[in-house]
C-alpha cells in the first residue's frame, strides 16, 4: 500500500520538526522569535549523536541533545531579552553559530555508528489496520511526541502556567503588574523551546537517519518557525503541519522507489515549497491569532 | 561636485564617527569581544592563538595575491551586504541574498552560453551584468509578492527560498547548463573568452570591486540624498505613520526588495565573470549570509558596509590559510564570525544609521 508507505514515512520524517514547531511556538507564545531553532536543532542532532556513542544509551543522547538545543537557545534568549538585540537579526546569528561549531566538534564522529532508538512495535495498537502501520511503529521518541502536544495545548490553554506564558507574549505590562517578572517567563519559554528543538535534531541523528552529517538539519528549522504561523501557535495543528512536511518528504522517496522519472532535485525542493504555499494559504487571515508582542518583530517596528 | 563634497564629508563623519566619550568602545568593542572570545575558543580547542593570529596576518600581507584575495572576496559581500542594508532602511529583513545571488549567477551563464557566445565584450559584458541583476531581481520578487499579496514575513520566505534556489542550481548544473565535455561533474560549459571580466596584475582582482563600490555609492545617495530615500526611510522608522503621510508603504516594500535582489544578483554575475568561470551548484556559497552580517556589522549603512565586508573578506580568506597552517577547518570561522555578530547584537546601536 503507497499511501500507507508514505503517511508512515509523514510521521517518521516529520518529528523532528514537529519538536522544533513545539518549541518555537512555547517561544513565540512569550513573544519571542527564534530563528536559532535551526541551530538548536543541529546542535541537538549532534549532541544526541555524540551522548549516544559515548555512553551506549540512546535515551541519555537524546537527553544531552535536549540540553545542547537548550544551550544555544541560552545565547538567544541573552541577546533579545537582556540586551534587547533585533529578535531576527540574533536568531540567525544563533543559526550561523549552531551549524558552525556542530560542524567543527562533529568532524571526528561523521565516520562514527551508533546504535540509535529502535523502532518499538507496540502491542495491540500496531495490530489495528491502517493506523497501527502508520502511527505504532515508531521509535520511542515518536512516542513521546505524541504525549506531548497534547500535554502542551493543555499546559497553553488549561493552566496557570499557561495563561502566563500567553500573556506575556501578548502584553507584558500585565504580568509584570501581577507581580511576575516576564522576562524569566520567556527565558524559561525560550530555553525550553530550545530544549524540544534539540530533541527535535536528536531523533533525526539517532532515529531517522542514524548518522552525523555536518548541516544535516537542511533548514528544518526555519520550517518549524514558518509551520508555526501556519498552525495559528495551536499545538494540534502544529502536529498537522509538521506531517504535512513530512509526507512531502516520503513522497520524495516513495517517489524514487516506483522509479518515477522526475529529477531529485525538484523532489527535494518540494517540503520547502509546500511549506511556502500552506503559509501563503492560511496567511491573509491569520494576523488577527498572532500574540501581539510578536506581530511587532514581524512587522518591523520591533526593531532595536 | 556638490555630492563629492558630501560624499567626503559623510566618510570623514564615518571614520571619526567614534571621538565622542564612550565612542571608542562603541567602535572597537565589536571587534575585540569577538577576538578574546576567539582567543578563549583557540585555547580551548588546544591551537597557539598567536600563532594562528600571525598565521591569518601574513597570510593576506606577504604578497599581491594575498591583498587581492581580500579584494577578491569583498566584492561578492559589498553587494550583498547592499542587498541586506537598502531592505533594512525600509524596516525589511532581507537574509536571501543567498538565492539571489545564485539566480543572478545562473541568469548569467544561461545568457553568456545561449545568447551571447560570440557577441564582443564591449557589449556582452555590460548585458551579462544585466542579465544577472535580473536574474536576482526575479528570484526576489517572489519574496516581494508573497510580502505585499500574502502578508508573509520576508525573513522566513527569503530564507526558505535560499533552500530552493541552490536545489534549482543543482538541477540546472546537473542538466540543462551542463557541459557536455565535463565527464559527468556537475558544471556548466566555461564562461566565453570574451565576456570574462581581465584580473589586475598578477592578481584575481577585476572591475568588479569598482562596480561594487560604485553601487554602494550609489545606494547611499539614494538613500540619503533623495526624495524617495526619504521616503524609504520613514517607512522604516514607522510604516504606519508613512501610510497616513500617503507613502504608497506596499509598492514601496515591493521595489526595494526587488532592487535588493537585483543588487545581490550583479553579485553573481561579478563572481561567475570575474572568479568562477563555471556555474557549479557552490557558486557563491554563503556570500549572502556573509553579506548580511557585513550589513548589520555596520548598521546597515551603504558607505560603513564598505569597511565590514573587507573584514569579513579578510577573514574569509585567512580562514583557508588557517586550515592548511594549524589543522583547524574552515568551518572555525564561521565561529568567529558568531561571535562578531552576537557582541555587535549585544552592545546595542549607538543609533540608527
Amino acid at each position: 500500500m503507497i499511501i500507507v508507505d508514505v503517511l508512515t514515512g509523514s510521521v517518521r520524517a516529520g518529528t523532528s520538526v514537529l519538536y522544533a514547531s513545539l518549541g518555537e511556538l512555547i517561544a513565540e507564545r512569550a513573544g519571542i522569535v527564534n530563528l536559532g531553532t535551526e541551530g538548536s536543532m543541529v546542535a541537538g542532532a549532534l549532541g544526541a549523536f555524540a551522548g549516544t556513542a559515548i555512553t551506549g544509551n540512546a535515551w541519555l543522547g537524546a537527553l544531552f541533545g535536549g540540553i545542547c538545543g537548550s544551550a544555544i537557545a541560552l545565547i538567544h534568549a541573552f541577546l533579545v531579552i537582556s540586551r534587547n538585540a533585533n529578535q531576527l537579526a540574533s536568531g540567525l546569528a544563533v543559526m550561523f553559530f549552531g551549524v558552525g561549531i556542530t560542524a567543527f566538534f562533529g568532524r571526528s564522529l561523521v565516520t562514527e555508528q551508533i546504535k540509535g532508538l529502535e523502532p518499538i512495535h507496540i502491542p495491540l495498537l500496531s495490530d489495528i489496520p491502517w493506523i497501527g502501520r502508520i502511527l505504532f511503529y515508531h521509535d520511542g521518541l515518536t512516542y513521546v511526541s505524541y504525549l506531548v502536544v497534547p500535554l502542551l495545548w493543555f499546559v497553553i490553554f488549561k493552566t496557570k502556567w499557561g495563561v502566563m506564558l500567553r500573556a506575556t507574549g501578548e502584553k507584558d505590562e500585565v504580568v509584570f503588574a501581577y507581580g511576575v517578572n516576564p522576562k524569566l517567563v520567556k527565558y524559561a519559554a525560550v530555553l525550553a523551546g530550545g530544549f524540544l528543538a534539540g530533541l527535535g535534531g536528536a531523533q533525526l541523528s539517532i532515529a531517522f537517519t542514524n548518522t552525523w552529517v555536518e548541516n544535516m538539519t537542511m533548514g528544518r528549522g526555519i520550517i518549524a518557525v514558518a509551520l508555526v504561523i501556519f498552525s495559528a501557535w495551536n499545538p494540534v495543528r502544529a502536529m498537522y503541519g509538521a506531517y504535512l512536511y513530512g509526507g512531502a518528504q516520503s513522497l520524495q522517496l516513495v517517489v524514487q522507489q516506483q522509479g518515477i522519472a522526475i529529477s531529485p532535485y525538484f523532489l527535494l525542493m518540494t517540503p520547502y515549497v509546500l511549506t511556502l504555499v500552506a503559509l501563503y494559504w492560511v496567511g491573509k487571515n491569520q494576523r488577527s491569532m498572532m500574540p501581539e508582542g510578536l506581530s511587532k518583530v514581524f512587522s518591523g517596528a520591533g526593531r532595536s | 561636485m556638490k555630492i563629492a563634497h558630501s560624499l567626503n564629508r559623510e566618510l570623514l563623519s564615518t571614520l571619526f564617527a567614534g571621538r565622542t566619550k564612550s565612542g571608542w568602545w562603541n567602535n572597537l568593542g565589536p571587534l575585540l569581544i569577538p577576538l578574546l572570545l576567539f582567543t578563549i575558543f583557540l585555547l580551548v580547542v588546544g591551537v597557539n592563538p598567536l600563532e594562528a593570529y600571525v598565521i591569518m596576518f601574513q597570510s593576506v600581507t606577504m604578497d599581491f595575491y594575498g591583498i587581492g584575495e581580500v579584494f577578491v572576496k569583498a566584492t561578492p559581500f559589498i553587494l550583498t551586504a547592499l542587498a541586506a542594508a537598502l531592505p533594512a532602511k525600509a524596516g525589511l529583513i532581507n537574509v536571501g541574498g543567498e538565492g539571489q545571488l545564485a539566480f543572478g549567477a545562473l541568469f548569467t551563464a544561461w545568457v553568456a552560453l545561449f545568447y551571447l557566445s560570440s557577441a564582443p565584450g564591449w557589449i556582452g559584458i555590460p548585458l551579462i551584468l544585466l542579465a544577472g541583476a535580473l536574474g536576482g531581481a526575479v528570484w526576489a520578487c517572489i519574496t516581494a509578492f508573497l510580502k505585499v499579496r500574502g502578508n508573509m514575513n520576508e525573513t522566513i520566505t527569503s530564507l526558505l527560498l535560499n533552500y530552493v534556489a541552490i536545489f534549482f542550481l543543482g538541477y540546472v548544473t546537473h542538466g540543462a547548463l551542463k557541459d557536455p565535455a565535463s565527464f559527468n561533474w556537475p558544471f556548466s560549459p566555461p564562461m566565453p573568452d570574451q565576456l570574462r571580466l581581465v584580473p589586475f596584475l598578477d592578481t584575481r582582482v577585476t572591475v568588479g570591486i569598482l562596480i561594487s563600490l560604485a553601487a554602494a555609492v550609489f545606494v547611499w545617495y539614494l538613500v540619503d540624498r533623495t526624495r524617495l530615500g526619504y521616503r524609504i526611510k520613514v517607512i522604516g522608522g514607522n510604516a504606519e505613520a508613512a501610510r497616513q503621510a500617503g507613502i504608497p508603504v506596499k509598492r514601496m516594500h515591493f521595489w526595494v526588495l526587488i532592487g535588493a535582489g537585483s543588487l545581490a544578483g550583479l553579485a553573481g554575475a561579478i563572481e561567475l565573470a570575474g572568479v568562477e568561470e563555471r556555474l557549479r551548484e557552490t557558486t557563491g556559497m554563503g556570500y549572502g549570509y556573509l553579506g548580511f552580517l557585513a550589513s548589520w556589522m555596520a548598521w546597515n549603512h551603504p558607505l560603513r558596509l564598505i569597511g565590514t565586508a573587507f573584514v569579513i573578506g579578510f577573514i574569509t580568506v585567512t580562514g583557508s590559510s588557517l586550515e592548511i597552517n594549524t589543522g583547524l577547518p574552515s568551518s572555525s570561522v564561521k565561529i568567529l564570525m558568531a561571535f562578531v555578530l552576537f557582541s555587535i547584537l549585544a552592545l546595542g546601536r549607538r543609533k540608527s544609521a
